[in-house]
């Protein structure tokens, strides 16, 4: 049973529990919960993901509008793959939905993503793993309100912290998603939260075995793939506790990584 | 003999700048202070292949722009399509990676190493940003010593990418250098292709542009406020900036077309 509580950093104050959560969700396996996975498209038939991706669709322009058809094109890239494939891995019984947002011809970078976002808003998908970012200024105003549409419509957007010296939206937003970056740990269920932190929480990140276009695997490493660890556990979560909202599951995220501490430690 | 020096100066002025290798004087320096900064920065993360690709192009497309390392000089103007393999990825998305195990019987978009006969095993791949943009793509391939090699640790992943912000700046002084030296090289040149005369007639249609006469106008406006004085130059520039940011927001409402 973890005990979510108010955050005990804030003073003296009062502690209050906001609910407490069962430990089912650790023997869960992601069941009727919806993930969709704004990337580089999936490769829907790699053995590791068979039956896994319920639909896939990719960006296309017309008339300087983007628009998603459905895609047979699979992954050019082998990012979305591994994406999914950690996802699965963690939260087996969860639908896929994958966005091919990259490597789909004509669109500009930044606009690519947002469409893809705004997309997987509008079909409130539970979980949106966003192993993407952009230090375009440009995008911190739209990327921002997009958020908070998330926010509103009980999507659970998390998203890959960059990595890099300069800041990466939307990674830096701390209100409206869940920031993640890479760690050496290697059970998912072990994840970190740094409260304070630009980037809240550490999930494993360095080496890990993913599957690939074309049936093979690779070890990689990147906060790209630190991300689709916590969608997982968010998987498990939801699926035995469907009812609760974005604020819920970080707050549950703090509480649980809070056990872990004092466990490793 | 003045009248003959004057008229012959145009022509001798031609030839001395033709006998000045522009190409040379303009973008061979910063290409060899890329090769030197991959070669530094290589040898600090225990790697001997590294490699430049740029933004080629307006669909995503990268091309070798310097590379150190055994097939260094096949990479060299060697193209990856838009999406291909990591270094397309790391351009599109902007985020970097490491990749070890890199086996080349399946789909990574192996045509770089069919090409030069090199063996990819492990690569670390990072963005590279000029004021926010995504210009271009740093590799490191494989480790020193022979193989197996050992996978690119986070340490050397944080490294790179700050490596990277010094190679960008680089780069991007490179594109503005060779920019201005094919425009060089056409003028004084005089390629064929290159009609001066389509250059003018493209120049007068744009200022006969009523759109080009609004907007010189709009100019000569903000610098006589310009010429004002400071608290009026700052005052324009609060004004114009809260214009833009009202357009901005006037026209970011979605970004689908439904």
């Amino acid at each position: 049973m973890t005990e979510v509580s108010g955050i005990e950093e804030f003073g003296n104050a009062t502690r209050m529990t906001y609910f407490q959560l069962a430990d089912d969700w650790r023997s869960a396996t992601g069941k009727d919960v919806s993930v969709a996975v704004i990337d580089s498209g999936i490769d829907t038939t790699h053995p590791d993901l068979a039956g896994k991706v319920v639909d896939s669709v990719e960006a296309r322009v017309d008339k300087k509008k983007v628009v998603f058809d459905p895609s047979d094109a699979g992954d050019s890239a082998g990012h979305g793959t591994a994406c999914a494939g950690i996802i699965s891995r963690i939260a087996p019984d969860t639908k896929l939905h994958s966005i091919k947002v990259l490597g789909a011809g004509g669109l500009g970078d930044g606009m690519a993503f947002l469409a893809g976002l705004e997309w997987a808003i509008k079909q409130r998908y539970h979980v949106i793993n966003l192993s993407l970012g952009t230090t375009k200024p440009q995008f911190f105003a739209p990327l921002h309100d997009l958020l908070d549409r998330a926010y509103q419509a009980g999507c659970i957007v998390v998203a890959a912290a960059n990595n890099l010296p300069q800041p990466s939206f939307p990674s830096v937003f701390s209100s409206s998603l869940i920031s993640v970056v890479k760690s050496a740990e290697t059970d998912p269920l072990n994840f970190g939260f740094h409260y304070g932190e630009i980037i809240e929480l550490t999930a494993p990140g360095v080496n890990i075995r993913t599957p690939w276009p074309g049936g093979g695997h690779r070890n990689l490493t990147g906060n790209s793939f630190a991300c689709p660890h916590i969608v997982g556990v968010i998987a498990l979560l939801l699926e035995k506790h469907p009812d609760l909202t974005p604020f819920h599951v970080k707050s549950a995220l703090y509480a649980i990584a809070k056990e872990n501490q004092n466990q490793n430690s | 003999m003045s009248d003959s020096y004057e008229s012959d100066l145009p022509a001798k002025l031609q030839r001395l700048i033709e006998t000045i290798d522009i190409a040379n004087v303009l973008t061979d320096p910063l290409t060899r202070s890329i090769e030197d900064l991959l070669r530094a920065t290589a040898a600090d993360i225990k790697s001997e292949e590294a490699s430049v690709l740029i933004r080629d192009g307006d669909e995503g497309d990268l091309r070798f722009l310097s590379a150190i390392g055994k097939v260094a000089e096949r990479l060299i103007d060697m193209r990856v399509p838009a999406g291909k393999g990591i270094a397309g990825f790391v351009l599109s998305s902007g985020q970097p990676m490491a990749v070890s195990n890199v086996e080349q019987d399946d789909a990574f978009y192996a045509e770089v190493d069919k090409a030069t006969g090199y063996s990819t095993e492990t690569i670390l791949a990072t963005p590279l940003r000029y004021e926010g943009e995504v210009i271009g793509v740093l590799e490191y391939i494989n480790r020193s010593g022979d193989p197996p090699y050992e996978a690119f640790t986070p340490d050397e992943m944080d490294r790179a990418a700050r490596f990277a912000d010094a190679i960008a700046s680089l780069v991007h002084a490179y594109e503005s250098a060779k920019l201005f030296r094919d425009m060089s090289q056409m003028i004084i040149g005089g390629e064929s292709e290159f009609d001066v005369s389509e250059v003018r007639d493209w120049l007068a249609g744009f200022r006969g542009g009523a759109e080009h006469k609004e907007m010189m106008d709009l100019a000569v406006i903000v610098r006589e406020i310009a010429g004002r004085g400071e608290a009026e130059r700052r005052m324009c520039r609060e004004v114009l900036d809260a214009m833009l940011k009202y357009t901005d927001d006037k026209t970011e409402t979605s970004f689908l077309s439904y």
